[in-house]
């Protein structure tokens, strides 16, 4: 409706963007410093997500787990660069998940803190930041491949494929659950909810699975969930899908559908916090629900081709200082440091044009989940998703225990065609965004 | 699709009784007091955060936190009449400008003390009244629903039957005479806050073991708020419940059958029409609009 409102050439995106940037660019004169690190100066890297605010689940758990990881690589004298060694500095920004604020914080960051790489949660915010990046050629990253487009020169997808992987998950449930026919799904309507919509629709779609309704789309400032879930289980579906709902939506969601009498099946891009949803709910409610999310103290974690450096010790840190609060995002921004900080050592330098020419120089890249290619350009337009493997969890006993490791891009070889269509129905093809 | 209604139905009534209970009391002190206090929903969310650290964190029964959020909450309304709205009195916009500033102050201490994630409040109970396979009505949702008619019941026979009642209506209609009358405004203005503002406090309070519970959340509930006491009529303790009841029932209606998205404009909409038909909303008077 706002893009009818704005004009049929323009998408929301586009008007968040060129308002972003006709206001931030006049304050943005000069292009990023590209001046090389003194002996002994620390590598500054920017967080720029939300701290506070409804999305801040995605974001406060991931800065807890790169406070972790940096203080592990700053104890081991840092990172060679150009044979001297530097330790690391993170820089947080709370964008509160509003693009004008994460312009204010790109900016900040890259002038006033001389910044060298910033990571992002991505996904509204991105439409804030892009003219940022065209203006300063800043190394961003993104958990969101559907921030991606040509135009995003700059912007990688290493660690989180979102919302891609989401296709794992279910190909599995259909592969040993064959007697789950029919599916509903809720979403919030907003940049990460949309995207993953659509790609559930394909994987539901490339597995035979009927859609009993069209997904449900919420408002964001939705607080009372009952309605939601009443219409939901009205038609007996045997599959509920939550989509890629925010930890505070899903809570109350499930507990609502614990109370409303659903026994069926529920699949969900992430379950974080699940020990508050059993104890609103209970172990046999949780029971056999499919996520796409391990925790870190999975036996499957140690397997040989994970790259996630010490996973179960990482797991065990995190958990003692931050009882309950592993999430989604916890390991997620470490993941993306290693890949950077391997490509910064290769290249011998923290420049961002040589960070992301070597990383991406050889086509593949060691994702936490095993080794992987750099995808896209056949949905996005552009190879700047590091893509490979995800698994997929499910509660077993009050526990979320890795089934498997599925292969994204084999499922994409497959039935990419019926992604692309779900995906331009819900206008999220980098042409329409 | 009679449990279908019927599940709807029972979802309304306990949206319209939480409503209710946040609505009055910002109609109330806009009475009263003549300011729309936009720091209401900021209440609404510390009576909830009571519930955090009463029943969640220093686990006490979950009637005591309630008690407490009342209470509390109640008092933090005196605070503000004390010390922005009184010194205020003779400037209605001054004082909305204080509740925006207090709004913001209310959502730093929030975060800056509980942090700024979702908190988890445990259920106080997990039985459901089973009516049939799928109308179903948990017992903290029926507990809202009694202790909004109990506590708004006993709104009405104070203001009704109370000799503090009858000066806050008389303060509510026409302050000037009700003060040339020997009225304290000073004393009915706290009197008002504490009402208006342990109203949002137990809303918050009863509600939070049942929505996530963060420092931004009082404006989601402002909002509708503000549609319910515009079309319930400004000023009118009756135009707000009875609004409160329209508005969720059909707001319910709308997002089960349609969505939830089309529920938010209908509800705006129903507050233009409601502004151009009838500028006073539907209980109001033309001295309050």
């Amino acid at each position: 409706m706002f893009a009818n409102f704005i004009g049929k050439s323009q998408t929301r995106r586009k008007f968040l963007g060129s308002a972003s940037a006709f206001a931030g660019l006049g304050t943005l004169s000069s292009a990023l410093p590209g001046r090389a690190l003194a002996q002994g100066e620390p590598i500054k890297i920017g967080f720029l997500a939300p701290l506070t605010g409804p999305v801040a689940g995605w974001g406060k758990p991931g800065l807890d787990g790169i406070q972790i990881w940096a203080e592990w690589i700053n104890a081991a004298g840092g990172i060679n660069i150009g044979g001297e060694s530097h330790m690391f500095e993170f820089i947080p920004y709370d964008n509160e998940y509003d693009p004008s604020k994460a312009r204010t914080g790109a900016t900040k960051l890259i002038q006033e803190d001389g910044v060298k790489f910033i990571m992002m949660l991505g996904g509204d915010t991105w439409a804030g930041v892009q003219p940022v990046a065209d203006r300063t050629g800043m190394l961003f990253s993104t958990l969101l491949n559907s921030d991606l487009g040509p135009e995003t020169t700059t912007l990688l997808a290493p660690a989180e494929s979102h919302p891609v992987y989401n296709v794992t998950g279910v190909d599995w449930l259909a592969e040993n659950h064959p007697d789950l026919k029919t599916a509903v799904m809720c979403a919030q309507e907003d940049a990460l909810g949309l995207p993953s919509v659509a790609t559930y629709l394909a994987a539901f779609e490339a597995a035979g699975i009927e859609m009993l309704e069209d997904p449900i789309l919420f408002d964001p400032a939705a607080t009372d969930f009952a309605p939601i879930v009443t219409r939901m289980i009205s038609g007996n579906p045997d599959i509920i899908s939550l989509d890629t709902c925010y930890p505070d939506y899903v809570h109350p969601i499930m507990e609502q559908l614990f109370q409303q009498g659903y026994g069926g099946q529920v699949i969900s891009c992430t379950l974080d916090f699940y020990g508050q949803i059993i104890e609103k709910t209970s172990v046999e409610f949780l029971e056999g629900l499919v996520f796409q999310f391990p925790d870190f103290d999975d036996p499957a974690m140690n397997q040989d081709f994970i790259n996630f450096q010490n996973p179960n010790k990482f797991w065990d840190v995190y958990n003692e200082r931050y009882p309950g609060q592993w999430g989604a995002v916890s390991w997620e921004y470490a993941s993306i440091m290693d890949i950077w900080s391997a490509a910064a050592m290769e290249a011998g330098s923290v420049e961002p044009e040589d960070v992301l020419s070597t990383m991406l120089a050889t086509g593949t890249g060691k994702h936490a989940f095993g080794d992987a290619t750099w995808w896209g350009e056949d949905l996005f337009g552009v190879n700047h998703t590091l893509l490979g493997n995800w698994p997929v969890v499910r509660v077993e006993g009050g526990k979320a225990r890795i089934k498997e490791f599925r292969s994204v891009p084999a499922w994409y070889e497959k039935h990419g065609e019926i992604l692309k269509k779900h995906m331009r129905a819900y206008g999220q093809m980098p042409d329409q965004r | 699709m009679v449990e279908l209604l019927a599940q709807t139905g029972l979802n309304a009534i306990y949206a319209a009784a939480y409503m209710s209970l946040v609505a009055v009391g910002l109609v109330l002190v806009f009475g009263v007091l003549g300011v729309i206090n936009f720091a209401h929903g900021e209440l609404f969310m510390i009576g909830a955060y009571v519930v955090v650290a009463v029943f969640a964190d220093f686990q006490m029964p979950y009637v005591l936190a309630a008690a407490a959020a009342l209470v509390f909450v109640g008092a933090v309304g005196v605070l503000m009449e004390r010390a922005m709205f009184a010194p205020l009195r003779e400037n209605p916009l001054g004082g909305l400008v204080a509740s925006i500033g207090f709004l913001l102050i209310c959502q730093a201490l929030v975060s800056v003390q509980f942090g700024v994630r979702m908190e988890h409040v445990p259920p106080v109970t997990q039985e459901v009244i089973v009516i049939s396979e799928k109308v179903r009505l948990p017992v903290h949702r029926l507990t809202v629903i009694l202790a909004s008619i109990a506590l708004l019941s006993s709104l009405w026979i104070f203001l009704r039957k109370s000799k503090f009642g009858w000066a806050l209506r008389a303060s509510s209609q026409d302050r000037e005479a009700a003060s040339l009358q020997g009225i304290s405004i000073s004393r009915i203005s706290i009197i008002a806050m504490f009402i208006g503002g342990a109203l949002a406090g137990i809303a918050g309070a009863l509600t939070a073991p049942l929505i996530s519970v963060n420092p931004h959340m009082g404006h989601s509930v402002i909002v509708a708020a503000f549609i319910v006491i515009i079309v319930g009529g400004v000023g009118s303790l009756e135009g707000a419940v009875v609004a409160s009841i329209a508005y969720a029932f059909v707001h319910t209606v709308i997002t089960t059958f349609w969505d939830g998205v089309i529920a938010d404009i209908v509800g705006l909409a129903l507050m233009l029409a409601v502004l151009i038909v009838k500028p006073t909303g539907l209980f109001g008077t033309a001295d309050r609009a």
